[in-house]
């Protein structure tokens, strides 16, 4: 998958990445050894819920674990050179610079007492020679870019002057401040309201088209990553279980996870008086994963063997995928044929119970 | 009091915060007008949906029908009674009949009390059910209602997960038989996963016990999975109420039409520019 997608260029690609962080109880194991790639102009989506280790890579990817005492490995490669390697001030360099990130709660990434253009100045002055006026035009500029009502005025105000909205549209700014190569945004729209939010991913799909930015876009939000991304990462307990093109993961997903997430979620675009089916149990501890594969205890369709067998992140296509398709690859130990007949019947609407009753006993896979 | 009668009626509810000048001699130069003459009644046995975004005043109006604020004018009758200047033992009476369930199931349960402790507490405050023995049955009973292992009465907050804290806050939420319930955003502290879990255990009780329900949340997805009529609320009023099919259907107000216009993975004006 090294192949340029649809004639763009890899900017991002990260391999067998780990990240431990040693803790009183014993090791966490965050990420446990996950492989993605991102495009110019083109946006991964990562899903996974709290502690599937999808914010934790990604600051990996800045260098943000490493004061934390995270022993890493594996390549974070981005355009060719490993980040994990590099010294800090060369990491520094590209951080904010060609590699920009936005947190999810705005507030607490502004500085409470210098005034929102003092610190978009910062951003820019940081990584490039200019003088405090060009920096401060091209401050308003940035403002007036992401939609902020006279940002003459504005580039002078506080933080807490902002509306939440205002808050994150000044931050994608500073993000955006020297033209990343590839920007990270962390649940950048969870702590807004919906016609903010719906404002905010405007904004970042048109920036992305005028500047072929990368976007990893992560969030537990199945509905956002619809709308966003190309392609998506389904992880869970710091793993990739699925990866496809959105398009694929929304019509065909093959991961008993991912089944589950989309059959938990209330939707608009579906019959109201279909129940949700909640995912039993609760997310895993990430010090003692379970064995064998990690979801196993909280699949309906786990066979006995499951709680042996770790399963790989493997290709459930036949034969190679067409070049301009991102592949699909799926970590579960059913048989693929099984795994899309399980599907069918519950998008049909069955429960993971009927579902089971319609496949009848089938084989476990090798 | 006839069956038809609605729980709860609501009439020009209004709740003005002062905004006021000066640290010594305060003088008022304005006011918020966070809840502004809302009217609507809660039917038996109904799910009531509030839906709007941040400061629209949803959370505020569940307060003052608690009687945790005060109006500042308007009425709200509870069960065919006027209740909104009660005071002392008569107020005490009427909250046993009205319970509400927090957002967050973390900072909700006091961490140093054992989850029996916590779910008998209602029980404590109104005097009910002093003997021991006979508290520990109840509240186990209540555990197993909302899904919860019996056997964890001793257990500590912090040995739970939020799906499973949140069921504690129903089941305390549910000690003294209370005939409405109000659920301020129950689901959105919660992963994913568990969400569903909270959801539907809702609906089944609301089903099994016949529960009057006032869900309150910023979620349209979620209002409408779980209410049967929804009022839509934008800086203080109620710009639309309808039914759910009607307000899902055939939005009327252009407020209700951005926001649901504004749900993602709703809005398919995807790019298609690649690379």
């Amino acid at each position: 998958m090294t192949q340029a997608l649809g004639g763009s260029d890899v900017v991002l690609r990260v391999e067998d990445l780990r990240v431990e962080f040693p803790s009183e109880d014993g090791v966490v194991h965050a990420v446990d050894g996950i492989t993605y790639e991102v495009h110019s102009g083109r946006t991964l989506g990562i899903v996974g819920e709290s502690g599937s280790g999808k914010t934790v890579s990604s600051l990996t990817t800045l260098g943000l674990t490493r004061r934390q005492g995270a022993r890493v490995s594996g390549r974070i490669l981005f355009e060719g050179q490993d980040l994990l390697t590099l010294p800090e001030e060369r990491l520094r360099a590209i951080r904010g610079n060609e590699i920009a990130m936005i947190f999810q709660d705005p507030l607490s990434s502004l500085h409470p007492l210098y005034r929102v253009g003092a610190q978009l100045v910062e951003a820019v002055c940081a990584h490039r020679d200019v003088s405090r006026a060009k920096a401060r035009e091209h401050a308003i500029e940035l403002l007036d870019l992401v939609g902020i009502p006279d940002p003459a005025r504005r580039v002078d105000a506080y933080p807490h002057e902002f509306s939440g909205g205002m808050r994150q549209r000044a931050m994608i700014a500073m993000a955006l401040a020297n033209e990343p190569k590839l920007l990270i945004a962390d649940e950048p729209t969870t702590a807004l309201d919906v016609t903010v939010q719906a404002q905010i991913l405007a904004l970042m799909e048109r920036l992305q088209r005028e500047l072929g930015m990368a976007i990893v876009f992560i969030t537990h939000d199945l509905g956002v990553v619809a709308e966003m991304a190309d392609e998506i990462a389904v992880m869970y307990a710091g793993r990739i279980v699925e990866t496809a093109s959105a398009a694929r993961v929304f019509a065909a997903p093959e991961h008993p996870y991912t089944w589950g997430l989309l059959k938990s979620i209330p939707r608009l675009d579906a019959p109201r008086e279909q129940e949700l089916v909640p995912i039993p149990g609760a997310p895993p501890s990430l010090i003692r994963p379970p064995s064998g594969c990690h979801f196993h205890p909280r699949c309906p369709y786990a066979q006995p063997d499951h709680a042996r067998v770790d399963p790989a992140l493997a290709s459930s296509l036949e034969g190679e995928p067409a070049a301009d398709e991102p592949g699909h690859l799926v970590a579960c130990l059913l048989h693929a044929d099984v795994r899309r007949r399980l599907w069918r019947q519950l998008a049909a609407g069955d429960t993971p119970e009927q579902a089971l009753v319609a496949v009848g006993p089938f084989q476990e896979s090798a | 009091m006839s069956p038809e009668e609605p729980l709860v009626r609501v009439r020009n509810l209004t709740k003005h915060f002062p905004i006021t000048r000066g640290t010594i001699f305060q003088r008022k130069v304005g006011a918020v007008r966070a809840v502004d003459g809302v009217s609507f009644e809660i039917g038996r046995g109904e799910t009531l949906g509030i839906v709007g975004e941040t400061g629209c005043g949803k959370s505020t109006t569940a307060k003052l029908i608690m009687r945790l604020l005060d109006a500042s004018a308007g009425e709200i009758e509870f069960d065919g009674r006027e209740i909104t200047r009660l005071q002392g033992p008569a107020l005490k009476a009427v909250r046993r009949e009205m319970q509400m369930i927090f957002q967050d199931p973390y900072s909700s349960l006091n961490p140093r009390k054992t989850i029996g402790s916590i779910i008998g507490e209602p029980f404590a405050i109104h005097g009910l059910l002093a003997d021991r023995g006979e508290r520990k049955r109840e509240v186990q009973r209540l555990m197993e209602t909302v899904g919860l292992n019996p056997e964890h009465y001793n257990r500590y907050p912090h040995e739970f997960s939020g799906g499973q804290r949140q069921r504690i806050g129903v089941a305390r939420a549910l000690a003294l038989g209370p005939k409405l319930l109000i659920a301020d955003e129950p689901v959105s502290a919660l992963d994913v996963s568990i969400q569903a879990q909270v959801l539907n255990l809702l609906r089944d009780l609301q089903r099994r016990l016949g529960l009057t329900l006032l869900f309150i949340s910023h979620d349209l997805s979620v209002v409408r999975y779980m209410c049967d009529r929804i009022a839509v609320m934008r800086a203080g009023k109620i710009v639309e109420l309808a039914s759910n099919e009607e307000l899902y259907g055939s939005p009327r107000d252009p407020y209700t039409r951005e926001l649901l216009a504004s749900v993602p993975g709703v809005r398919r004006d995807r790019r298609t520019i690649h690379g």
